[in-house]
């Protein structure tokens, strides 16, 4: 069966992604300056309370060795617990442990499994905005090489990829939320404040969007079958509609796969500059705070869900062009 | 009751003029054309490339865009003028004209199945018609193309569709809707002899069958000879006559028609025949035994392709040998083995007594100096942005020969040889033609002095004059130099003309190795019959295509069945055939062949 | 017969320029890619003279000229300080500057960098396929799922930031992309019949890779590379308006715009200003960036 063999490839490469990932964030976190016990004791702990508190959480062993454990926690769905966050009451059971370092520190999976759902939401959003404004500027354009929808096309795409997203963050939250007060910006405290940060995002996305289907369209209209279909006799709106969109549709998923990374990007700067509260605000607070497991937790999750959009592009992408399946 | 007018007539043409805009103001592309084509009747329009023949059909189908332009005329379907009146044309685009390409490859939409955008063609030229009985129709007319196992191919895509049987869907695409005319366009030209010889046998049965008119259009005379009731010659975008093709072969009207029939190269009547080098009896290169298979990730996992298969021949010095065979015969691969590009999986491939195949990278660098390729592709072949003198050095420089002085003065040397202007030599290739472009592919093989040269189709871009030409430039480095020639090519006529013995493949194997007048006299196995059978010539065939034509496709190179390869296809394959593969055994006079039908034929190999 | 009735035409028919040239030519013809270049160019120069000939220190404090609006824009504006000043009574405008010079020396070295970096990894993947592929291909795979910039956040996050490591840490994360382009691209020249050409003329593996290809396909993937630069100006901006860019003093567009946010409410042209200045530049290189890219597909013939 095709697509179960297909499965167990992809799961496997992807495994092994997901494993280089970590490696690799793992040497990062501790070959780089910068100690998260002295940040996690405060500046004034004397150097033996550190070096215990170090030692204690196994820091002072060889980074293999830490790796392996770390591995062997992944495996189970333990991605650890954060250096500094307390775990909230509700979260956990009680913190009433005798071990004071261990207990109250916050499950990474469960700051993880908090924020994401909130992420998905604005991310889906802007996905929403950026093809509605994408698709009909990017399918226009497509269709008219060298015409004004084409000039337009590439003119708005041009603006759009020019606007930092922070900045745009800023001018939109300015104009739209304190002058017009049309809706809200910071925080969240319902589905309202996730409109503006996903408009941000949208228009982030959009652009290549546009270029995107600017380009594959205007490739797909070239082709001999388009060219020819008209002289069998089919209707104008059956060639674009029917097959032209089918064909160019398949490097715009392909954009996606790409360029996921890209929109997470996007997510981080504008979950921090709206202060709203999504994986993103939580990776640049890890940061800041020397969080290591909570950036390893985050790197594993996200690298795992490239891996596995991915294998949905590609897996779409074959429905639509059996050509790609082998 | 039809009125008499388009009872006698169905497409009427009259002063048809049309014009291509350019910078340089309009040119002209069609001037006054003018012909009636009859119901039911086959009209072959002939010329050779840039006679406006293309763009004639496509005015015709009403298919022409800017830059051209019809400046004069009419054109009368069942009398009513289709210029005049567009929205008549497009009425009639693919219900009551059909059009068919040459270009089957991309005709159709690659997402979607063959069946759903027949269906779809039909239900948007007769929406009347519902999707079932469209899908009825579809598949009763795949079966009548003779695509086998039609029910299952509906559902198939397109990339799973060969050449020959895309045209044969394309011919159903066109023939759907029971149009009155059909105009076909080149349609056999990417296809190979023997599948085009089956689609015009199949296009003239549908003929008589669906009482469709046909406007034939294509370069070749014989083609267009065997094609029609009557053949139209097209020349610099007027019509220079028409005639029945006896009639026009036996007493052209035309100084025109009269030099392409001239032209023709013949395969059997004594023409003039180009000068054959003696075979001397020392062998530059020996094949023994050579196999090469290759994995390729299918769909039910990996699988072999045996590319080619126990290829045995010898090539004499100063010989001109020849390889030929059809897409897939495994010639190209061939090609890679001999060239070194590759190694083979066995056997041996012997250049002056050395194993190309087993010597080392350097050692192989080396020899190289002494065997060359010149490839197919005019445009491919050539790095992209080297100026020619620098194309011409880089072999120099490769090998470490002379310095920069003596390396210039060898390139432009060479360039005058091959007929290349000298002051060139700093020029980009982008303006070349692809005759001269061919002329800087020998330029570079030769200029390290190789005595072994392989023509991968090298003339296959070329048309019928630039050949010639080239061929007599072959001739005279030859004699010059005395090169040992192999040619790689489908061309039966053109390996006839030039080849002293000849090698004929078929799915891998070497299924004759012959001299040249013996194989095609007195042919050892029935796949050069069959090809000699489809070769387009206007001689009368001493092999005709009723007794020796193919019908289906080669099996595939991946699960090959038991017994000779050709069994599936043959005309004469007995139950022997089937079960073990006859070996490449001499017929007398250094004729080989591997047919059971030979006398000689008894020992096997599997 | 001679060898002369069979000459070809004449040399200057057949003299062409080099594909580059045309690409230059093309996208010089067109309307956005002048005003791109004329705007870009302005500001460059204004960015390397004006800060030195208007004498203004771009960290010179004066009070008394603190939140100083831009010209028209409200109470107590100056010809003084065109675009204001901050909070600190800083000029904006010699800050916008000095901030567009690190910008783009970051934006173009670590283009150049990620570049070179993914075109090398590229054409070895692609041209020896097989393992070396597979393995340079997981890696970069392994690369692209991590987010450029939680990547590059973690490594500035955790050590200091200085103009060197912003390079090297955005050029390190932003190859793959290249390295994929340039590896599908040599692939596809791979399979031509020149490179098969070269082969049986007894090229090296070394001399068809790096005399032959690379030179061929580096070019156009150099032209698409100008938009990668105004990316790279974005996350560079990005980087110092989180705090990891260039370190304050020293303005870069980044911490101007992170400061200024403070002052939203009462001074909004602190964080505004030197985005619409950003944006100006980058909406330049931009259009610049994608009629170059055009002219290039429109020459290759492809997307």
């Amino acid at each position: 069966m095709f697509i179960l063999r297909f499965l167990a490839r992809r799961l496997f490469q992807g495994a092994i992604i997901v494993f280089l990932v970590s490696a690799l964030i793992f040497t990062l976190l501790r070959v780089v300056p910068g100690d998260p016990v002295r940040l996690m004791a405060g500046g004034m702990a004397p150097e033996a309370l550190i070096e215990q508190i170090a030692t204690d959480m196994g820091l002072r062993d060889p980074i293999w060795q830490q790796f392996g454990r770390y591995m062997g926690g992944v495996m189970q769905g333990d991605l650890g617990q954060s250096f500094v966050r307390p775990a909230n009451g509700a979260a956990v059971g009680g913190a009433s442990f005798d071990d004071t370092t261990r207990s109250e520190r916050a499950e990474v999976l469960t700051l993880i499994a908090e924020t994401a759902p909130m992420t998905l939401q604005l991310a889906l959003l802007a996905m929403v905005f950026a093809l509605i404004i994408a698709v009909p500027i990017g399918v226009w354009g497509g269709l008219r090489p060298g015409g004004w929808p084409d000039r337009m096309a590439l003119y708005l795409s041009s603006l759009f990829v020019s606007l930092p997203n922070f900045w745009l963050g800023i001018v939109l939250a300015l104009i739209l939320s304190v002058k017009l007060q049309l809706m809200p910006a910071i925080g969240y405290q319902g589905f309202a404040y996730t409109i503006l940060p996903a408009l941000v995002l949208a228009i982030e996305i959009a652009p290549f969007v546009i270029r995107t289907l600017t380009v594959s369209v205007a490739g797909v209209m070239r082709q001999n079958f388009i060219d020819i279909a008209g002289v069998r006799g089919l209707t104008r709106n059956q060639i674009v509609f029917r097959h032209a969109l089918k064909n160019s549709s398949v490097p715009l998923l392909n954009l996606l796969g790409v360029q996921f990374s890209m929109l997470l990007g996007g997510v981080l700067v504008i979950e921090f500059i709206f202060d709203y509260p999504g994986l993103g605000l939580l990776t640049i607070n890890a940061v800041m705070q020397r969080d290591f497991p909570l950036i390893q937790g985050i790197a594993i999750v996200t690298a795992a869900a490239f891996v596995l959009i991915n294998i949905a592009v590609d897996l779409i992408a074959t429905a639509i062009d059996p050509r790609l399946e082998y | 009751m039809l009125d008499t007018a388009s009872e006698t007539t169905l497409l009427s043409v009259r002063g048809l003029s049309v014009v291509a805009d350019g910078p340089d103001g309009p040119r002209q592309i069609l001037e006054g054309i003018g012909f009636d084509l009859k119901p039911r009747q086959i009209l072959s329009v002939i010329g050779e490339s840039g006679s406006g023949k293309t763009v004639l059909a496509r005015t015709l189908a009403s298919w022409i865009a800017a830059p051209l332009r019809v400046t004069a005329g009419q054109v009368l379907f069942k009398g009513r003028d289709l210029l005049a009146d567009r929205a008549y044309a497009r009425g009639l685009a693919g219900r009551e004209i059909a059009y068919v390409g040459g270009n089957p490859a991309g005709a159709l939409d690659p997402t979607m199945t063959v069946g759903a955008q027949l269906v779809e063609k039909l239900r948007a030229v007769r929406p009347d018609i519902s999707a079932s009985d469209a899908k009825a129709k579809a598949i009763r007319l795949l079966q009548a193309v003779r695509i086998p196992a039609a029910e299952r191919r509906f559902h198939e895509y397109p990339f799973q569709y060969s050449g020959g049987m895309m045209q044969r869907a394309m011919i159903v695409d066109a023939l759907i809707s029971d149009p009155a005319l059909l105009i076909a366009d080149n349609i056999t030209q990417p296809l190979d002899v023997t599948v085009a010889a089956q689609i015009l046998k199949l296009m003239r049965e549908l003929n008589s069958e669906f009482s469709t008119a046909i406007l034939f259009i294509c370069s070749s005379l014989p083609v267009a000879c065997d094609a029609s009731d009557e053949v139209m010659v097209l020349n610099k975008g007027r019509v220079v006559e028409r005639q029945t093709p006896d009639r026009l072969t036996a007493a052209p009207q035309h100084a025109y028609t009269s030099a392409l029939i001239a032209e023709l190269p013949t395969l059997w009547q004594e023409g003039p025949q180009r000068r054959r080098p003696a075979a001397t009896e020392k062998p530059i290169m020996s094949v023994r035994g050579v196999s090469k298979a290759y994995e390729t990730r299918g769909k039910s996992g990996k699988a072999l392709v045996q590319a080619v298969r126990h290829v045995d021949f010898d090539v004499f010095a100063g010989d001109n040998f020849g390889i030929v065979g059809e897409s897939g015969c495994g010639k190209s691969s061939l090609m890679r083995l001999l060239t070194g590009l590759e190694r083979p999986d066995g056997g041996q491939i012997l250049f002056q007594g050395e194993d190309v195949g087993a010597a080392s990278a350097r050692r192989l660098r080396e020899l190289r100096r002494e065997f060359q390729l010149v490839l197919q592709d005019p445009y491919g072949s050539l790095p992209p942005q080297s100026p020619i003198g620098a194309i011409l050095e880089e072999p120099l420089k490769i090998h470490r020969i002379g310095n920069r002085a003596e390396r210039r003065d060898r390139a432009r040397a060479v360039m005058s040889e091959v007929g290349l202007h000298p002051g060139l030599y700093e020029s980009l290739p982008t303006g070349l033609s692809a005759g001269q472009r061919q002329r800087l592919n020998v330029a570079r093989a030769m200029i390290l002095e190789p005595s072994l040269l392989i023509m991968d189709e090298t003339l296959s871009a070329l048309d019928q004059t630039e050949q010639g030409k080239l061929l007599d430039l072959f001739e005279r480095l030859q004699a010059q130099h005395g090169f040992t020639y192999i040619f790689i090519s489908h061309d039966l006529t053109m390996v006839r003309q030039v080849c002293s013995r000849i090698a004929v493949m078929y799915l891998g194997e070497a299924v004759e190795v012959a001299p040249n007048d013996r194989l095609f006299f007195d042919p050892g196995h029935p796949y050069t019959r069959a090809l000699l059978s489809a070769a387009p010539t206007l001689e009368l065939r001493r092999y005709r295509p009723e007794d020796c034509l193919l019908e289906g496709e080669p099996p595939s190179p991946i699960d090959l069945p038991p017994g000779c390869a050709f069994a599936s296809r043959c005309p004469q394959a007995f139950d022997r055939c089937r079960s073990q593969n006859p070996a490449l055994l001499s017929r007398g006079g250094q004729a080989l062949a591997a047919c059971f039908l030979n006398p000689t034929n008894e020992a096997t190999h599997v | 017969m001679s060898s002369m009735d069979i000459t070809s035409a004449p040399p200057e028919i057949a003299r062409e320029r080099k594909v580059s040239t045309r690409i230059w030519q093309q996208a010089f013809a067109s309307v956005e890619f002048r005003i791109g270049l004329i705007v870009l160019t302005l500001l460059i120069a204004a960015a390397l003279l004006y800060p030195q000939l208007s004498g203004i220190d771009p960290t010179k404090m004066n009070i008394k000229a603190k939140l100083t609006p831009p010209v028209f824009m409200g109470e107590g504006w100056t010809w003084a300080h065109p675009l204001g000043t901050d909070q600190l009574g800083r000029d904006m405008l010699v800050r916008a500057l000095v901030g567009l010079r690190y910008s783009l020396l970051i934006g173009v070295s670590t283009t150049v960098l990620m570049l070179l970096v993914g075109a090398l990894i590229g054409l070895f993947a692609g041209y020896f396929g097989g393992r070396i592929d597979t393995v340079l291909m997981r890696l970069t795979d392994a690369q692209l799922s991590i987010p450029m910039i939680i990547l590059a956040i973690t490594i500035l996050g955790v050590s200091r930031p200085t103009i060197p490591s912003i390079i090297l840490v955005l050029g390190l994360a932003g190859w793959p992309v290249y390295a994929r382009v340039m590896r599908s691209t040599v692939m596809a020249e791979r399979k031509k019949e020149y490179v098969r050409g070269a082969m049986v003329l007894g090229a090296t593996d070394w001399r068809i890779m790096f005399t032959l290809l690379l030179p061929l396909v580096l070019p156009p993937m150099a032209f698409v590379a100008v938009l990668d630069i105004a990316r790279m100006m974005i996350f560079e901006s990005v980087l110092g308006f989180l705090g990891l860019g260039v370190q304050p003093p020293t303005p870069t567009f980044g911490n101007i715009i992170s400061d200024g946010r403070k002052y939203l409410m009462n001074a909004w042209w602190i964080a505004t200003m030197p985005g619409v200045f950003l944006v100006l530049v980058l909406t330049s290189i931009n259009l610049m960036g994608a009629s170059l890219e055009r002219a290039r597909n429109a020459i290759y013939g492809g997307a």
